[in-house]
């Protein structure tokens, strides 16, 4: 009896010891787009309190139209960003100090879609087409594949909506498998009427979504940002085996942050994003999937000195 | 109510043929009225989406004319370009609906104005502002409402948006590819845009309802609902992925027509549930599509309000109909039941029952006077039958007397002669019915003669019996005066024949046996041939020649026949009852069943034959009527050494 009573107390002290010595340290997320189940891991993994268990108050900032991710972490109002290899690798090639600390997928969604109407079936058929492109700044792959092929198309920069195609503004768009091409079959054309060309048949399935810090930020919270990368993986575990419960997150979040959202695309997103990802928690850069991006850059920027693997990719775990 | 009263029957039947037609007319009535009404509603949903989509464009095609007139102006070089701020500013202060107005140029169009040049005109805060849109954050060329009309070379409708800061104001830009002449050539110059609120559109197409909640929406080119009365799904939700959320492929099927620009009036069920009808049409200047939607049970609710009134009213009538008839019935069945009572107490003999009141001149009246008809026809028939019955019962209580007298003529005491060793006799007479005109008799003549006869008169009843007594009187007077059969005969017959008017006879048998020789001696008049069973077993029919019978021929010379009787010979006599005796098949017994039943038996006493005869003819009429008397008689010669 008088073992429990002790036993009581000291929990009780140490319980405000610990306390103070665990000040949750502070890092702001930022997804490099709006609200979208994309980034579900990441809700997942705040709801379920999966940060603050890892000791982290995480603040998920998300871009908006005049504001981007990368702009965030250069102000230093973000201290992690999620972006594309090809982006992060892009942007350390025009001298910005960021490193890649964790390779979340090792998949690429990306693939032109051109209507059956435009009678367009193989890459041959791209000749003299319009296609369009997103100025968002992950251009570059898409590009390296039409430029390997030698195929003479005219680039048309988009926005975001796949309205131009719609109207046959343009023959052909690129689109994220997960994301625009289900938003054409939601704006009412069937997937037995369009052509579709995966990137990744082409010998271009290139990394796509990885998480960035600036090397100071590594420098200084090293374990925070493990815990982070720690934690967000057990967010997309979770929300693997719960589907139901991280769309209804998702949804709220895109309600919040007045984002047009319905469930038909969400779980679309969810599902196709969750078998990209898949294995969820292998984070790891391989060097070969880091030498075909840059090879595709140091076309773009021949001038420009390579960009080390070690250098690039620091992983926290 | 008893399910087997005549009213019972009547209701039921009544009542099938009624709610049966019941039935039959409110279907017909049912079916032509949902049909009827199906059909108004069909023409009143169009009738609303096409007057809702007259309305959008007689909002809309106003509005479109603004930019296409500034952009015709501009291409003509009336405006310069720095005027242009301030044509934009009248534009949107003379026109409520605009929002906001813009000509956006191509790139470097003017060299002195850079990459972009865009002079905006808005409204915020009651006010006008004017500025210049266009930087590398505002990369106008780009966005959809400049891209999609400057590569289509076409007008452009944009997907709806909320205004950004604008008070949340659903908002649609229509922008129009203004042209310049440079160098005597027509070239794409930009876009002149106005932006307009959608509050108006909206509000109208939300005004409208159809039936209890039946409604109208707009969607957009992309399927996305602009107006719907679930506010979540406003700018969220589109047509095909409700169509997927709800497993409902009928949802994308319409979008795509609507894709299509198609107009159609359809149904479709509501996730698998509720049938719905829907009547979507295009909007020809924005593409949108508006549509009008009710569920179909509210578009026969009013129908099925009615028939459940008038359901209710069929069944209150029906059971009113009951009651009435249940009424009808019973005042004019009542009668039958009192005549039922009166007909039980009238078949208990009570004649003088009292019939009930009949004051309807109808079969019921008819009814009764049957009746009464009847009770008195009874009443006579029963006195009649009384009379009749009396007078029967009279003359069958004398007939009885008389059958009664006859059998008391004839010997009954078995045997007969306890002294005289020599014979022994034994007879039986069963008479039918009706009193019969069998005899036979036996008697002493003198020490040594035994006299025995047997005979039937012809016919029946009293006149049978009389002669018959006759006969049997006659035989004992004359038998003491002649000493053969013969003789006694011839003089029996003569008296028998005088005065014979009615020519009855009788067949007769008579034999005289001396005992002490056993010499038979014996005459035949008509009667079926005795059997002859002798000692050693042997049994005949006795030789009889012809005769004819007593009484017919008063001259007729009868003949005397005569045999030597060992001792143990027998000799069995019977009249036609025994030989014609019938069963229910109407066969009779006959002459060789009577032959074999009496050698069988030959060995028995005169008393045992006579039982094992009755025997077996009761057993071959198995209880059919005797239609005449059964006489046998039996003698055995027992020789002179019983004397000893």
């Amino acid at each position: 009896m008088k073992t429990i009573k002790y036993f009581l107390v000291l929990a009780f002290v140490s319980s405000f010891y610990f306390g103070v010595q665990a000040q949750p340290q502070k890092l702001v997320f930022s997804p490099h787009w709006m609200p979208q189940a994309q980034f579900a891991g990441y809700y997942v993994a705040e709801e379920m309190g999966f940060y603050k268990d890892a000791g982290l108050d995480v603040e998920i900032l998300h871009p908006s139209a005049s504001v981007n991710a990368m702009q965030f972490l250069q102000s230093g109002q973000a201290d992690i960003i999620s972006l594309f290899l090809v982006s992060g690798l892009d942007n350390r090639f025009n001298g910005v100090d960021l490193v890649n600390i964790a390779q979340f997928s090792h998949n690429s969604a990306l693939m032109f879609v051109a209507k059956k109407t435009s009678n367009i079936n193989s890459l041959k058929d791209f000749n003299g087409k319009k296609i369009g492109i997103w100025r968002s700044g992950f251009e570059e792959i898409p590009k390296a594949l039409i430029n390997e092929h030698q195929l003479d198309v005219s680039w048309v920069p988009i926005l975001s909506t796949v309205n131009l195609f719609l109207l046959d503004g343009i023959d052909i768009m690129t689109v994220m498998w997960y994301n625009e091409y289900n938003q054409i079959y939601l704006s009412g054309l069937n997937e037995d009427e369009l052509s579709t060309f995966f990137l990744s048949d082409y010998g271009y399935n290139t990394p796509e979504d990885g998480l960035y810090v600036l090397q100071n930020t590594l420098n200084e919270k090293k374990d925070a940002l493990q815990a982070f990368v720690e934690a967000s993986i057990k967010g997309w575990q979770y929300a693997e085996k719960n589907r139901d419960f991280t769309l209804d997150i998702v949804i709220e979040r895109m309600r919040q942050a007045n984002v047009p959202s319905n469930k038909a695309h969400q779980q679309w997103m969810l599902d196709k994003v969750l078998e990209l990802l898949n294995p969820i928690g292998e984070t790891a850069l391989e060097n070969e999937e880091f030498d075909q991006v840059h090879s595709v850059l140091k076309n773009q920027y021949p001038e420009k000195p390579d960009v080390l693997f070690e250098d690039f990719f620091r992983p926290v775990r | 109510m008893k399910r087997n009263t005549l009213s019972f029957r009547i209701i039921i039947n009544v009542l099938l043929i009624t709610a049966s037609l019941f039935v039959l007319i409110l279907s017909v009535y049912y079916i032509y009225a949902r049909k009827t009404i199906s059909e108004a509603s069909k023409v009143y949903a169009i009738q609303l989406a096409e007057n809702m989509e007259a309305r959008i464009e007689q909002e809309l095609q106003p509005l479109e004319k603004l930019p296409q007139m500034l952009s015709a102006t501009i291409e003509m070089g009336f405006f310069h370009e720095d005027s242009l701020v301030q044509v934009l500013q009248t534009i949107v202060q003379n026109n409520p609906s605009v929002y906001g107005a813009s000509m956006a140029f191509e790139p470097y169009f003017f060299d002195h104005k850079g990459l972009y040049f865009m002079p905006y005109a808005y409204r915020a805060s009651d006010s006008i502002f004017t500025t210049y849109l266009g930087s590398n954050t505002y990369e106008y060329f780009y966005m959809d409402w400049y891209q999609i009309p400057a590569m289509l070379r076409k007008p452009y409708w944009s997907e709806p948006y909320y205004d950004e800061g604008g008070g949340n104001i659903l908002m649609a830009t229509y922008a129009v590819p203004v042209y310049s002449r440079r160098d005597n050539k027509r070239v794409f110059s930009g876009i002149t845009t106005i932006d307009i609120s959608l509050d108006k559109l909206t509000d109208l197409v939300s005004s409208i309802s159809i039936f209890e909640t039946g409604y109208a929406f707009m969607i957009t080119r992309n399927g996305v609902a602009v107006t719907h009365p679930d506010k979540s799904m406003i700018m969220n939700k589109s047509i095909f992925s409700n169509a997927e959320d709800w497993g409902m492929p009928v949802l994308r099927q319409i979008g795509r027509e609507l894709l299509r620009g198609e107009s159609n009036f359809r149904s479709y069920n509501l996730r698998g549930k509720e049938k719905r009808w829907i009547y979507y049409t295009n909007l020809n200047s924005t593409r949108w599509s508006i549509a009008v939607v009710y569920p179909e049970h509210e578009m026969y609710a009013s129908l099925t309000k009615m028939n459940r009134l008038v359901m209710l009213l069929i069944f209150a009538g029906l059971l009113f109909l009951v009651l009435l008839i249940t009424k009808i019935v019973n005042r004019l069945a009542s009668p039958l039941v009192k005549f039922a009572e009166a007909a039980r107490l009238i078949a208990k003999g009570n004649f003088e029952t009292p019939l009930p009141e009949v004051k309807t001149k109808d079969e019921m009246l008819e009814l009764r006077q049957a009746f009464m008809q009847m009770q008195v026809q009874l009443t006579q028939y029963i006195e009649n039958l009384k009379q009749t019955t009396a007078d029967k019962e009279k003359i069958e209580s004398e007939l009885r007397i008389a059958s009664e007298i006859q059998l008391s003529m004839i010997p009954h005491s078995f045997p007969p002669f306890p002294d005289l060793p020599q014979v022994d006799l034994f007879a039986s007479l069963k008479s039918a019915k009706e009193v019969g005109g069998d005899l036979y008799d036996f008697f002493l003549i003198d020490n040594d003669k035994f006299c025995f006869a047997i005979g039937d008169v012809s016919g029946k009843g009293v006149p049978a019996s009389l002669f018959m007594a006759v006969t049997r009187t006659l035989l004992r007077s004359i038998a003491d005066k002649y000493n053969t059969p013969d003789d006694i005969m011839k003089v029996l017959n003569k008296s028998l024949a005088i005065n014979n008017d009615s020519c009855m006879f009788v067949t007769f048998f008579l034999g005289i046996l001396h005992l002490k020789t056993g010499e038979l001696f014996y005459t035949n008049a008509g009667h079926n041939p005795p059997l002859y069973i002798g000692g050693n077993g042997q049994t005949k029919f006795m030789e009889m020649g012809t005769s004819i019978p007593l009484g017919l021929n008063e001259e007729y010379a009868y003949t005397c026949l005569n045999t030597q009787m060992q001792q143990g010979d027998k000799i069995f006599a019977y009249t036609d009852g025994v030989s014609e005796a019938e069963n229910a098949s109407l066969e009779l017994f006959g002459e060789k069943r009577l032959y074999d039943c009496i050698a069988k038996h030959h060995n028995a006493n005169t008393r045992e034959i006579i039982g094992i005869m009755n025997n077996e003819i009761e057993q071959h009429v198995d209880g059919y009527m005797q239609s005449d008397d059964i006489t046998m008689l039996t003698v055995v010669y027992n020789g002179q050494k019983r004397e000893n």
